[in-house]
């Protein structure tokens, strides 16, 4: 522990930070910004020269100053920045696909997920945890434990190996924005997983913001499902607002909220709640105003065509344009960056108003390469850190692994469907970046697996021939895509010493390479 | 202070040792272990800062319906609006009852963990408190708590986090000065030097190899003192309490005065936190929270699901006021704890309660003026005296009670800058 490091504050260098990096990725935009997509050619690739990386000196000339590394200095492929957005994590194979495809063609090939083959981690996942398929009155009778085991199980197994990665990553970003917590509507989850999230997660705003107002695990969740006149549950009504389509600060009021609760009383679900169902018997027919728009009074003998009412006030929302300018915002924060510009925010709005909310082409324009390239990495939330080293290694993984992983996410603070409040996991580097202990943990538990019944991490590639400066060549090859620092490359070599051969040591430089400051990133 | 008082100390001390972590820089600190005094107090008394507490930071994330905490049983109003939820008045005879804190007010039977701080005159009330700003989102309401102003995007840290950063540390070269008990790092801390989550102290370890364990930690030291902030400090600060906390024996830590914590994940961060304040190690504030008070159906504060939060609430802190703040062994130690809002008035139809707006706060420490509930023009809970009709207003500030902590217990006198644009009312609640 070096005296310095108690006496340095994050608030001095932060600022400093952010414009050495706004700097650098100025420098690189404008290297691309000839080939922006118009202009990319037929073949779609972009090129950045390689050029010098290291902006800093190695050793700081006073340790009270210390000139800081920008994690993405050494990301110089474009099509492998895209990658590491739209993936779990970069792999020799995936890193591999994008080269060979380019930019636009390998987000392409991201975006039309149905049409990559995943048989294989499909058939995998339903032979290992087969109550993921089955249906609700299947899934009611099975024993809870094993139920949402096998859920959380498959989930991690299927980020960590599916080929469909950007929509992996698309079904994380969505289980987050339509947060649910799993011990309070069990089962129900799993059909939300499959048949809400998965289902819809690269279709269209409204259409998946439809199907969770009718998914029985949200109206359990927020209480909607229990609302009834009289004394509506505001639950649902609020944060279907405020955190669905809205935001907090889309233009609704406290008195909006209430009138939605009247509207949305008798949308519930059936006994053994497994459908949803509308019960007129529940329902205010009572006249109701929500966001300016009146619904008149009706008779109770329109029964359960007043479903509608709801249905209309769902058809409002997704009309909104605070929804376009919120769901534009979040996908910015979550795929490029914690601050987008409000021109930024504003051409993805216009792409949602454009194209009726359309996922993959509100991607396309939060992905555009002058967008991307100037874009700062991002820091990995715990469970995306973890999965990335699963993929960086490759590892053979059985059921009992997948747990292994698992259990790993949850130590590190990131256990899935888990989290109580319906805002989702938070994505800040400032709440995450304390806690790297986990991470380290993991990355070095992860390197040192070599279990068959569990995981199996292979490292002979990794140390053949076994030289150091061979070891330090596949680690940058299989950790990093070939874009590994410099100095991390120095320090793994000499961690590694005169120990090449020495299985115990490298699998402690995987770790390590996995465990260092550029991994957290992406 | 007698033979009997030192031995207690030192056995309770025996397996939880900060001596051997001091022991290379601070001979004088040992020396002055040995005086016949509580340990850790003599290590604070000859540091700059000896009459700063070590803050507690407890937020009920939720929303706590603070008229099940402590409801105002003098008040028809609350019989009428409550027809399942309200508690029984303390003079009534049937099972389950209130305990009356004065003519007004009372503790559901939830509450009593914290009854013998608040009979010892150490843990005030403080009711119709929180946000002025009106807001009904558990999201916004916690965040402008935590960062001491509402609705303003220019303030990007915590409170705690800015009275830190505006602090002389109080053991100089302290390697963690806020711990939070948690995976992630609570929005109060932002800002703050030297701040880490940390789930489990008392597990907190590098795995892997024993045998390369330094040279691992010594590795990551090296690669990480290049990194971007808040990366860096937070890597290098768990470097650096990987060490600090090898050197302390957490897992073994017992508690004084016969403190049993409740074995709730609640409960152990408690505990924990009561390990690392006795440790003397330089942690100046502690966050812990607590979830589970969004209480929108079957809320039963009586015997089901908001008795059982409050049961882990009250047992955990009463624990830890018994553990910490009592006898001779007692520490410099004031904890806080609050919700991002109160609840309805009246109940709603699934038994529950929607988002309202006034709820409490508790102050518990050694120099609190206990004993006592403070509201400011707390008014009949009829309709007409709510706020939109429905709510207990906002009558107290949030910061208002936190700027005295400030103060007061942290000897920070920069209230402009905890507190931006804010001038608070003092109601005397600490010395």
């Amino acid at each position: 522990m070096s005296e310095d490091v108690a006496v340095t504050s994050r608030g001095e260098v932060t600022p400093d930070d952010r414009s050495r990096r706004q700097a650098l990725f100025a420098g690189l935009a404008a290297l691309t910004a000839l080939v922006a997509p118009s202009a990319a050619g037929a073949q779609g690739r972009v090129r950045v020269p390689v050029g010098p990386t290291e902006r800093t000196p190695r050793h700081p000339t006073t340790p009270l100053k210390p000139a800081l590394v920008d994690p993405a200095a050494t990301w110089l492929t474009p099509e492998l920045r895209l990658a590491r957005r739209v993936t779990m994590g970069l792999n020799d194979a995936e890193a591999v696909r994008a080269r060979q495809m380019g930019y636009s063609a390998y987000l392409d090939y991201q975006l039309d997920a149905e049409s990559i083959d995943d048989s294989v981690t499909d058939s995998y996942v339903a032979a290992s945890w087969p109550t993921t398929t089955q249906d609700a009155s299947t899934l009611f009778s099975a024993n809870a434990g094993t139920v949402q085991t096998e859920l959380t199980l498959a989930s991690v197994f299927r980020a960590a190996f599916s080929a469909r990665q950007l929509k992996e990553r698309m079904v994380e970003f969505w289980s987050d924005h339509f947060n649910i917590y799993y011990p309070k509507v069990a089962y129900l989850k799993v059909i939300d997983d499959r048949e809400v999230i998965r289902a819809n997660a690269l279709t269209t705003f409204p259409q998946l913001l439809r199907a969770t107002a009718h998914s029985p695990a949200m109206l359990v969740y927020l209480d909607q499902s229990s609302s009834r006149k009289g004394a509506p549950n505001q639950n649902y009504a609020r944060e279907i607002m405020e955190l669905h389509t809205l935001g907090v600060n889309g233009g609704y009021t406290q008195t909006d909220v209430a009138e939605l609760s009247r509207v949305l009383t008798g949308w519930t679900i059936a006994a053994r709640g497994a459908a949803f169902t509308f019960d007129p018997n529940l329902h205010d027919f009572g006249a109701k105003t929500v966001l300016g728009v009146t619904i008149p009074a009706a008779a109770t003998s329109v029964g359960a065509a007043a479903v509608n009412e709801g249905e209309q006030m769902l058809t409002l929302l997704v009309n909104h344009p605070s929804t376009a300018t919120f769901i534009a915002a979040k996908m910015l924060q979550y795929f490029l960056r914690y601050d987008p510009s409000p021109g930024q925010i504003a051409a993805v709005a216009a792409v949602y108003a454009n194209t009726g909310g359309d996922i993959k082409a509100m991607m396309r324009a939060v992905l555009s390469p002058e967008n991307l390239l100037a874009a700062p990495a991002k820091f990995k939330r715990p469970y995306h850190f973890i999965l990335s080293a699963v993929r960086a290694l490759s590892p053979v993984v059985t059921p009992a692994g997948a747990a292994a992983i698992n259990a790993q996410v949850n130590v590190a603070g990131q256990a899935m469907f888990n989290w109580l409040t319906p805002d989702g996991y938070p994505d800040t580097a400032q709440y995450w970046a304390g806690n790297f202990l986990p991470r380290w943990n993991a990355a070095a538990s992860l390197a040192n697996a070599n279990s068959a019944t569990s995981i199996l991490f292979n490292v002979a590639p990794w140390m053949t021939p076994a030289t150091t400066a061979n070891v330090v060549a596949q680690i940058d090859r299989y950790v990093f895509a070939g874009e590994m620092p410099p100095r991390l490359r120095d320090e793994l070599s000499a961690y590694i010493g005169a120990n090449p051969s020495s299985a115990a040591r490298v699998r402690e430089a995987v770790g390590l390479a996995m465990s260092s400051s550029s991994f957290q990133y992406y | 202070m007698d033979q009997h008082d030192l031995d207690c100390a030192c056995r309770e001390y025996r397996d939880l040792s900060r001596r051997h972590f001091i022991q290379g820089t601070a001979g004088a600190a040992l020396l002055a272990a040995f005086r016949p005094d509580w340990l850790p107090r003599v290590v604070v008394a000859d540091s700059a800062n000896s009459t700063r507490d070590v803050i507690v930071n407890i937020f009920m994330r939720g929303g706590a319906d603070s008229l099940s905490l402590v409801a105002p049983f003098a008040d028809t109003n609350y019989y009428a609006g409550r027809p399942t939820l309200a508690i029984p008045r303390p003079d009534a005879t049937v099972a389950g009852k209130g305990t009356a804190l004065d003519n007004t007010f009372m503790f559901s039977p939830g509450m009593l963990g914290l009854y013998p701080a608040y009979q010892a005159a150490q843990l005030a009330v403080v009711h119709g408190a929180g946000l002025t700003y009106n807001s009904r989102s558990h999201f916004d309401a916690q965040r402008y708590i935590e960062r001491g102003k509402a609705a303003d995007t220019s303030v990007t840290t915590g409170w705690i986090g800015r009275h830190l950063a505006a602090s002389t540390p109080a053991r100089a070269g302290a390697v963690l000065r806020a711990l939070a008990i948690s995976s992630g790092l609570p929005n109060s801390f932002d800002g703050a030097p030297n701040a880490l989550p940390i789930s489990d102290p008392t597990n907190f370890q590098i795995s892997g190899s024993a045998a390369t364990g330094a040279a691992r930690e010594a590795f990551l030291t090296a690669d990480f003192f290049l990194d971007l902030e808040p990366a860096r400090s937070s890597a290098l600060g768990v470097t650096a309490t990987l060490n600090l906390l090898r050197s302390l024996n957490l897992a073994s830590y017992k508690p004084s005065n016969g403190a049993v914590y409740p074995a709730s994940s609640f409960g152990r961060a408690m505990r924990s936190a009561a390990a690392m304040i006795k440790s003397d190690v330089g942690v100046e504030a502690i966050e812990v929270d607590i979830g589970g008070w969004d209480t929108h159906v079957a809320e039963d504060p009586k015997a089901g699901s908001l008795f059982k939060t409050m049961s882990d609430f009250s047992g955990s802190i009463g624990a830890f006021w018994a553990d910490v703040m009592q006898g001779n062994g007692s520490f410099s130690v004031t904890l806080v704890a609050m919700s991002e809002f109160g609840r309805n008035v009246r109940e709603n139809g699934n038994a529950g309660t929607d988002h309202g707006r006034g709820g409490a706060m508790f102050v518990m420490g050694r120099s609190v003026n206990g004993g006592k509930v403070y509201t400011n023009s707390w008014k009949p809970l009829a309709r007409e005296n709510l706020a939109d009709g429905q709510d207990v207003p906002v009558t107290i500030d949030h910061r208002d009670i936190l700027a005295e902590i400030v103060q007061k217990r942290l000897s920070n006198p920069n209230i402009g800058a905890i507190f931006p644009g804010y001038t608070p009312t003092n109601y005397n609640i600490a010395t």
